[in-house]
């Protein structure tokens, strides 16, 4: 190799920066790709900092093909650098159901355009995609049981990390995305514990958002099937004592 | 002829010629002139390894154009690592097809065959010699005609390759029988990601 830098390195040199988190870029070829980089961390040492994030990036890979396969909406994948941390996903042309539900644009928009746009506002953002917020909702229950059927948890689920996609024959379909803090689970506490979170998550971000997280519920029942009733007790218990689960001992 | 240009990569790597044969009339033949070439020795064999230095596919296998790309760039990219696990970058293109980690497996399902018609010819490197010339080259090899890729939707056989993948009890396949569209567009998403995924498998 003529140069010390990777091919990986390279590309996302050449990728732009969409967010920071784990860190994640868009690339400007033909075809456009989603790349996830996990970069190293230079407050760990050498080769636990290796260790860690190939298994991370396994563990992501492993988990979003496990979806694929069982007919849940995530992003292909469309390549993976273990050693540098990178996951190449396909690219979602669509918008974050965060963004098109009331109270989840970002805070970022300044002041001076909510007052202008106010006319503008009114225009239901779900219209271009065709559905209505029960429609959504009922996509987003329906995903997530699908999920859960083949024992993948989640565990970030916001409407943050689910998009809307646009589909060429008119019908919009709902992805899951980020499987960054997924595993492999068939316990009846983890699938509650990941609708609790979930529902948390629609409480904190989206103002009067109880009926419309009854109607994911719904949806998400309707999947499920004879698993449901363990799964809604184990919720109820959920919601009294937390995410965590009881310390004693 | 086709190519895949990676400008990222090292200029040793960057281009991929592509070729894909119908009507091959020599498969069996080529097949041992393969087998034959890893083992003969000198200069000679130098020269013969050279002639036939192509990863040669069997066409019914790949479902598209970002499958087969998919499979390509993850063999430079191990190449470049020295996390090659196979012998050569072109026989690697085969193991990252396969989804099992037997290479023996993966030459014999993806790599060419005796009753082999339908052929892809892939070609790793710098990209200086010019398509024509090349296309030449693979012509002296491949008793065949060659056909623009996107006729591999003629040639593409689903279900040997849901068989191979494991596919037909699979949900998301169930889910879309009867509608062949989909149910292509899901098998290529999974075979694709799958080849992807291939260095970090299980």
């Amino acid at each position: 190799m003529a140069s010390t830098q990777g091919p990986t390195n390279v590309l996302i040199a050449k990728s732009t920066l969409i967010s920071q988190g784990a860190e994640a870029a868009k690339n400007a070829h033909e075809t456009p790709l989603l790349i996830k980089h996990r970069f190293s961390k230079g407050y760990r040492h050498k080769t636990l900092d290796t260790n860690l994030t190939k298994a991370r990036v396994a563990g992501e890979a492993r988990a979003l093909i496990r979806c694929l396969r069982a007919g849940v909406n995530v992003p292909g994948i469309r390549m993976v650098d273990a050693t540098e941390g990178v996951l190449g996903i396909e690219w979602i042309e669509g918008t974050s159901v965060r963004k098109l539900l009331p109270g989840g644009a970002e805070e970022e928009e300044a002041l001076d355009e909510v007052t202008e746009d106010l006319s503008e506002d009114e225009i239901d953002p779900l219209k271009e995609f065709g559905v209505s917020v029960d429609q959504l909702m009922h996509l987003i229950g329906t995903e997530i049981a699908k999920m859960h059927l083949v024992d993948v948890i989640h565990g970030d689920l916001t409407t943050s990390n689910m998009m809307l996609r646009r589909s060429p024959n008119n019908e919009s379909d709902l992805v899951l995305i980020d499987f960054g803090l997924s595993y492999l689970s068939a316990l009846v506490e983890d699938k509650a514990v990941d609708l609790y979170v979930l529902e948390r998550a629609f409480a904190s971000t989206h103002p009067d958002s109880e009926p419309m997280f009854q109607s994911v519920l719904d949806a998400y029942q309707n999947r499920m099937g004879k698993e449901w009733a363990a799964i809604k007790r184990r919720l109820d218990d959920v919601r009294l004592r937390g995410r965590k689960r009881s310390m004693v001992g | 002829m086709d190519l895949f240009y990676f400008p990222h990569l090292a200029p040793e790597r960057a281009t991929t010629h592509v070729a894909l044969f119908r009507n091959v009339t020599n498969a069996a033949a080529l097949r041992k002139r393969i087998i034959g070439a890893s083992t003969m020795s000198g200069e000679a064999g130098e020269l013969e390894r050279e002639e036939i230095n192509y990863a040669f596919i069997e066409a019914r296998l790949i479902t598209s154009w970002l499958h087969l790309q998919t499979a390509v760039y993850q063999a430079i990219l191990a190449e470049t690592q020295n996390a090659l696990r196979t012998k050569t970058v072109h026989s690697e293109v085969l193991w990252n097809l396969n989804p099992t980690n037997n290479i023996t497996e993966a030459i014999r399902r993806y790599g060419i065959s005796d009753t082999t018609t339908s052929l892809l010819v892939v070609r790793i490197d710098a990209g200086t010699i010019p398509a024509n010339d090349m296309e030449l080259k693979m012509k002296k090899v491949v008793n065949g005609e060659i056909v623009p890729f996107s006729q591999i939707k003629d040639i593409t056989d689903w279900s040997t390759i849901k068989k191979y993948h494991k596919l037909v009890d699979e949900l998301a396949i169930k889910n879309a029988r009867g509608d062949a569209v989909k149910e292509c567009v899901a098998v290529d998403n999974i075979v694709t990601s799958t080849v992807a995924m291939k260095s970090v498998m299980a």
